[in-house]
């Protein structure tokens, strides 16, 4: 019997649970497939829509989920996070009250919060020069995007025999590796360059390889994120996975849910759909952080009905189907991002029969995390926040 | 089909061991869901490297939207080796039941030779890898030990596989014996093999073959009210996945839904109070190496479970990594560097642990790791037994290397 099940690999999901396990609780994930967060950049996006997101996020509508949360707790909550990344090795660099931005594989630049200490660039983007490296064969990251667009800058391609950016990460934990690519940043003939090379610094230890290059080239180095297959995502989710079974956590990889057991106004356990039988995992208390529509939280039909998978929850719906778009796709706030589960200010979802069912990342309504980018730190303070009223229940 | 849920968004690539390290190998996306748009029915299958696939459903596991990618790629392997010529090499691995057989019988002989210069030369010429020492047989197999051990209410057949019976019918003892000790009647059932050696080297007829016989024999079991007990994980998989599933055996989905993983079927017992352990201490460090084929099963890790529940033990869990022997892909020579390289990602995460022991379920897992960082090798039952109602002896934790004096 578990305190708490996490419905919910993602990060979600994960901060919730190492809370919850830092409290001394027993805890249990349950997670079909891995989370979303392993395609994405790594950095912690907390309201990527304005400079300063601390102070601006009493500007939110007074119905998002960090309005509802309060600002204290969205700040305590990024600061247990970076925390506990420290424990694992993963080092996050960062201020909530200020944003700070980072070279993409294409040339511009995207405004996030925390970023990890392997990205890290503390110099001005538009006027300094950089010297960007790439390898031979690699897909999906060409320097010369980055050229076109930014004045002061060149580009190398190493051939190292490795031509995707899993084989490289895993290659740069080689000393081999690692001193051969040393040297071929030391025989560069670009003075006063800082080097750019995209996120595949290793997989297992990026801060200490990022470290001994910086060391043994006398360089500043900083890594630029790639399109998935992505290595700071999966040390992000690999991270948080790790610190969570260093506190005795366990987690069920598995399939569906496949039923839900209930007695009164409380859920009892839920059932996954393994192999052969269903497995049964019970429970005090239940988050769900299932995730939106891309992680299989929610599901649309044609006829403009939208469904919580797991426990068939009441879903807020902003209009008809043909209402769900702007026009332009590219233009951000479409309707359909304040689709999702309404909660109530302890975290639990409205107008539900369950008094032991808590609700928290992105599936909650109004949360509209591509029009405020703010995707991994909404995840981040309400999965702990919703940890912090499970732990009052379980009192 | 399955493989139109794809949306691409390569997690499963994250996950893939193989494509990290060899490659002549695209990913399990393009292995499976994309490639497989182009494999029309009667055409005849070309790409030889599906054959680098080591099958070990870390991409099918990965996939958030239900995939079924690591099946999607085995079809295509069992077609391939339907219209290709047979290395030896797969029609050795896919009978090493037979081997296991004759090889028991003549342990002594056998392990000999395979440890001569003369044995590894010749294993070599065939395409066996002798970079890990082969396995040793044993000439008391399990099959001929005691088939019936405890009394109780509870009653299991225990499928043990061929590795626990040729090499190391101790270890099944130990299983068995401690069944019998938590008051479970305990039988050791007539069997064959799983059938997941003969799936995973191509040749599905033999494997439906074992896959009906053992159905046919756990079903009698099941009928009279025992529950079926592995603790191979990878024999586990193919019992609740392959026999209803590819194999389509009959009785396959009866003996899938009442088959236990050992770990699930004790911590089941101790939740329903109907076992009240009292965990003797063992003092130790041990990092836990889940298979691949256990976090496939989807029962989450039991074994973990019941670690926490031993005073004394620190465990870390590590789930991320294949062994890279999977079964027999690492013993075939064409696949010895890609086997090798996994082999030391897995052993580089339990080393930095620098932990007493190295514990993990599956033989394979137990053989190259074992190997490769040097570690005392535990299966999760020599740790469980050791601490199980304090009948915690040093010898117990291991046949092999007892542990030192100032751990006890």
């Amino acid at each position: 019997m578990y305190d708490a099940v996490i419905i919910g690999g993602g990060i979600s999901g994960l901060m919730a649970s190492l809370w919850l396990a830092t409290k001394g609780r027993r805890v249990a994930v349950v997670s079909k497939g891995d989370p979303m967060c392993c395609l994405s950049t790594g950095c912690i996006d907390v309201l990527g829509h304005t400079d300063s997101p601390l102070k601006d996020m009493k500007k939110l509508p007074s119905s998002h989920p960090y309005r509802m949360i309060g600002q204290d707790a969205v700040e305590e909550s990024l600061i247990f996070f970076k925390e506990i990344m420290e424990t694992v090795g993963l080092n996050y660099t960062g201020d909530p009250s200020r944003n700070t931005e980072i070279l993409t594989p294409i040339g511009t630049t995207k405004t996030t919060c925390f970023v990890p200490t392997t990205m890290q660039v503390s110099f001005d983007l538009e006027e300094e020069y950089i010297h960007v490296i790439s390898f031979k064969g690699l897909k999906d990251f060409y320097p010369s995007y980055i050229i076109s667009r930014k004045k002061n800058a060149s580009f190398s391609i190493f051939d190292m025999d490795v031509y995707n950016t899993m084989g490289l990460a895993h290659a740069f934990e080689e000393k081999a590796f690692l001193g051969r690519f040393i040297r071929m940043i030391r025989d560069l003939e670009v003075p006063n360059a800082k080097i750019a090379i995209p996120a595949v610094l290793g997989l297992r230890s990026p801060g200490r390889i990022t470290e001994e290059i910086r060391m043994e080239t006398e360089r500043d180095i900083f890594e630029i994120p790639t399109l998935p297959p992505s290595i700071p995502g999966l040390r992000l989710f690999r991270g948080l996975k790790k610190a969570f079974f260093e506190k005795g956590g366990h987690i069920y990889w598995g399939k569906e849910i496949a039923s839900i057991e209930k007695s009164g106004n409380k859920i009892e356990a839920i059932t996954l759909a393994g192999e052969g039988k269903p497995t049964r995992v019970h429970g005090k208390a239940f988050l769900l952080a299932t995730g939106s529509f891309i992680s299989g939280g929610l599901y649309a039909t044609r006829e403009s009905k939208a469904y919580e998978t797991v426990f068939d929850l009441p879903v807020y719906m902003p209009d008809k189907r043909h209402k769900w778009f702007n026009d332009d796709f590219f233009k951000t706030g479409h309707p359909i991002e304040r689709a999702g589960i309404q909660a109530t200010e302890s975290l639990r979802p409205k107008d539900s029969e369950y008094e032991n069912l808590f609700v928290s990342g992105s599936i909650l309504a109004f949360s509209e995390i591509m029009k405020y980018q703010c995707g991994h730190g909404l995840g981040i303070s309400t999965g702990v926040t919703a940890a912090k009223h499970m732990d009052g229940y379980l009192k | 089909m399955m493989f139109e849920h794809c949306i691409r968004c390569n997690i499963c690539t994250e996950n893939c061991p193989v494509f990290r390290v060899n490659k002549k190998f695209p990913g399990p996306k393009q292995a499976g869901p994309d490639a497989q748009r182009f494999r029309l029915d009667g055409e005849e299958s070309v790409d030889s490297w599906v054959e680098l696939c080591l099958q070990c459903k870390r991409c099918e596991v990965a996939c958030p939207y239900g995939v079924n990618v690591s099946e999607i790629i085995l079809k295509a392997q069992i077609k391939y080796r339907q219209e290709h010529k047979k290395p030896i090499t797969s029609i050795i691995f896919a009978n090493t039941y037979y081997m296991g057989l004759i090889n028991s019988q003549l342990a002594p002989a056998v392990n000999r030779i395979s440890q001569l210069g003369l044995g590894k030369t010749i294993a070599r010429a065939i395409g066996i890898s002798t970079k890990l020492p082969l396995p040793q047989y044993r000439v008391l197999t399990l099959s001929k030990s005691r088939s019936k051990v405890g009394k109780g209410e509870r009653k299991v057949a225990f499928f043990y596989g061929c590795y626990l019976n040729f090499n190391r019918p101790d270890l099944g003892r130990t299983i068995r014996d401690l069944l019998a000790r938590m008051g479970i009647e305990v039988v050791l059932p007539k069997q064959v093999c799983c059938g997941l050696p003969a799936l995973g080297n191509g040749d599905i007829e033999t494997a439906r073959r074992f896959a009906t016989k053992n159905a046919t024999i756990l079903s009698e079991y099941i009928d009279k009210g025992y529950s079926v007990v592995y603790a191979c994980t990878s024999c586990g998989l193919a019992l609740t996945r392959d026999y209803p599933g590819i194999l389509d055996v009959p009785n396959g989905k009866k003996v899938a839904e009442n088959t236990y993983n050992v770990h699930e079927y004790i911590l089941k017992l101790i939740e329903e109070g109907n076992v009240k352990p009292n965990f003797g201490k063992v003092n130790m460090k041990i990092a836990y190496h889940i298979p691949c084929h256990l976090k496939a099963i989807g029962i989450g890790y039991p074994a973990a479970s019941l670690f926490s529940m031993i005073p004394g033990l620190t465990y870390h869990v590590l789930d991320d990594n294949c062994c890279g022997l999977a079964g027999s892909y690492g013993f075939k020579t064409k696949n010895e560097e890609t086997s090798n390289e996994l082999g030391r990602i897995a052993s580089a995460s339990i080393l930095s642990l620098e932990p007493d022991a190295l514990v993990t379920d599956c033989g394979a897992c137990k053989m190259q790791l074992g190997h490769l960082t040097g570690l005392k090798t535990l299966d999760p039952a020599e740790v469980i037994n050791a601490s199980f109602n304090g009948h915690y002896k040093p010898t117990e934790v291991s046949t092999r290397q007892a542990v030192p004096e100032s751990k006890t």
